[in-house]
């Protein structure tokens, strides 16, 4: 065949080209319309405030300085923030997933019963299982700080509407991917255990949990990293993470602090996610 | 060490909460009545102006979710133009390792270890309210997680490709376009997809920073106690978020068929 043969029978479809066109589009209109232009960028009053913002950002190397700036509790508590949600997030997760499971959630897990189930029991079990997946696409659409915000005015200023938060649209993003692992576990002992007569959560206890608890951990230990950059954020609204102590110093316009602040909470990730990519290497040598 | 690890999870999980003081006391203190209205009104979405319950809200809803969009779609395009020549120099198979690289990298490590919101406040302290600082404040991060994903996918893909036409003579640049890219396509497109999922929600959330998105129209209803206005907005973001998943789902199931 010669290229342009070659060329000719390439595979074509009209969805991803109709997807290309209208991604086009979609830049093309967003840098049209005001909310999407970069063009004030070099305008003079942006100048001028880049020029003052740079002026006051001098960074102080004293010792005391950065301990005033930095107070060591801003740290702690943005790592427990992510450590409680992380937690939260997994037991809530693991029992969501055994609801969103299709090989558990349903009228004749692994075997067919002797009798087919009765329509009445069908919609049952199906009811169920989407209605937990349309809770757990639910939880994990809606951005953490929106979570943080909403629970703040209705639980009042703490660090429970901050865990809460973190661990609501967590436990939706686990929740999926834990019932994912627990659709692909391997059927054989399930079945077996089925025809013996064991229920269904006692085969999601014997069988089921023990072999997808490794992946488990693996996903947890993404979405702690996850959780700390956002635990840092959501301090903004109130609550004592390093968000608040960023926000505090833009308030009182401090913009060297503000600055340090950010810095520091961008090591913390990086401490985080070294953490956590070192604990998941020996994860998986196991 | 897998049974310590759960155990220790656990541990630090208590541990945390007690440093924290968390109590679930203070739960059952919070307003039942409160949570009654907020809760029942997810299922009466506002159509109207709760303030004056005349004026129809659909415009200002489409407006914010516009706006939404057209800040994640400039802040993701930025993002992928930063991405690309990141991706390059990431790239261990394309630099052959070495000091370009390991800079690259270090350079992309520090770009994403800055929250979006938190280059936003950077940047609204820099550059003040102006959409430029939220497509700047998104771009950025993004662009550090692109150039890492995408460099590790090119470095994963198979290399039989690349090698064919490494043995007829090919530059590095020739051996990446026609050797490598086309069989890292699919997951590339799927992940840049699912990152503007993402691009999308903190778009949403840069609202609470003054810029006119569906978080700024969500942060004064619910400010005013219109809890049936919140849920029109949480709505519009859920339907938003939704259909760029479908969307990243089919693009990804047609060009892994095709």
């Amino acid at each position: 065949m010669t290229v342009e043969a070659l060329y000719a029978a390439r595979p074509k479809d009209r969805f991803l080209r109709g997807s290309l066109v209208f991604a086009s589009l979609l830049l093309l209109g967003a840098v049209a319309t005001r909310d999407g232009a970069l063009s004030e960028l070099w305008s003079p009053r942006a100048l001028r405030n880049l020029a003052r913002f740079l002026e006051e950002v001098r960074p102080t190397w004293t010792v005391a300085w950065w301990r005033e700036a930095v107070p060591f509790a801003a740290v702690t508590n943005t790592v427990a923030l992510a450590v409680a949600a992380t937690g939260l997030a997994t037991g809530a997760g693991a029992l969501l997933s055994i609801g969103a499971a299709g090989t558990i959630t349903t009228p004749e897990p692994w075997l067919a019963s002797a009798r087919p189930p009765s329509s009445s029991a069908r919609w049952v079990w199906h009811g169920a299982r989407i209605s937990t997946r349309f809770v757990l696409v639910i939880l994990r659409a809606i951005p953490e700080y929106i979570w943080a915000f909403l629970l703040v005015a209705l639980l009042g200023l703490g660090a429970w509407p901050a865990v809460l938060a973190l661990a609501l649209h967590n436990a939706g993003i686990l929740g999926k991917l834990f019932a994912e692992t627990l659709e692909d576990a391997a059927p054989s002992a399930p079945r077996a255990l089925r025809s013996a007569g064991a229920s269904r959560l006692q085969i999601v206890g014997a069988a089921l949990i023990p072999t997808v608890l490794n992946r488990w951990l693996l996903y947890l230990f993404v979405r702690w990293e996850t959780c700390i950059r956002e635990a840092t954020v959501v301090g903004m609204l109130g609550v004592v993470s390093l968000g608040w102590f960023v926000s505090d110093a833009r308030s009182r316009t401090h913009y060297d602090e503000m600055v340090a602040l950010v810095a520091v909470g961008s090591v913390l990730i990086l401490i985080g996610d070294a953490v956590s990519l070192w604990l998941r290497g020996r994860l998986r040598r196991r | 060490m897998r049974r310590a690890t759960w155990l220790g999870g656990i541990l630090a999980t208590l541990l945390a909460a007690f440093w924290l003081g968390l109590d679930p006391r203070d739960l059952a203190e919070a307003d039942p009545d409160l949570w009654v209205a907020f809760l029942r009104a997810a299922i009466q979405p506002a159509l109207y102006d709760e303030a004056t319950g005349t004026h129809w809200l659909v415009p200002q809803v489409l407006h914010a979710t516009w706006a939404t969009v057209s800040l994640a779609t400039s802040g993701m395009g930025l993002a992928l133009a930063i991405a690309a020549p990141l991706t390059l120099s990431s790239s261990v198979r394309f630099t052959g390792g070495g000091v370009l690289c390991a800079v690259s990298r270090t350079v992309i490590a520090a770009m994403r270890s800055v929250h979006e919101l938190l280059w936003a406040v950077l940047f609204l302290a820099a550059l003040g309210l102006t959409p430029s600082s939220a497509i700047i404040a998104i771009a950025i991060p993004y662009a550090g997680t692109l150039a890492k994903v995408f460099s590790e996918l090119i470095d994963e893909a198979p290399m039989d490709g690349a090698r064919g036409l490494q043995a007829s003579g090919a530059s590095p640049l020739q051996r990446l376009v026609f050797g490598t890219l086309p069989s890292a396509l699919p997951d590339l497109c799927a992940y840049a997809l699912y990152r503007y999922e993402c691009a999308l929600r903190s778009s949403a959330v840069l609202g609470f920073f003054g810029f006119p998105t569906l978080g700024y129209a969500l942060a004064s209803s619910m400010d005013s106690a219109h809890f049936h206005e919140v849920w029109t907005y949480l709505y519009a973001l859920f339907v938003l978020v939704w259909a760029a998943d479908r969307w990243s789902w089919a693009v990804r199931r047609r060009m892994v068929r095709a």
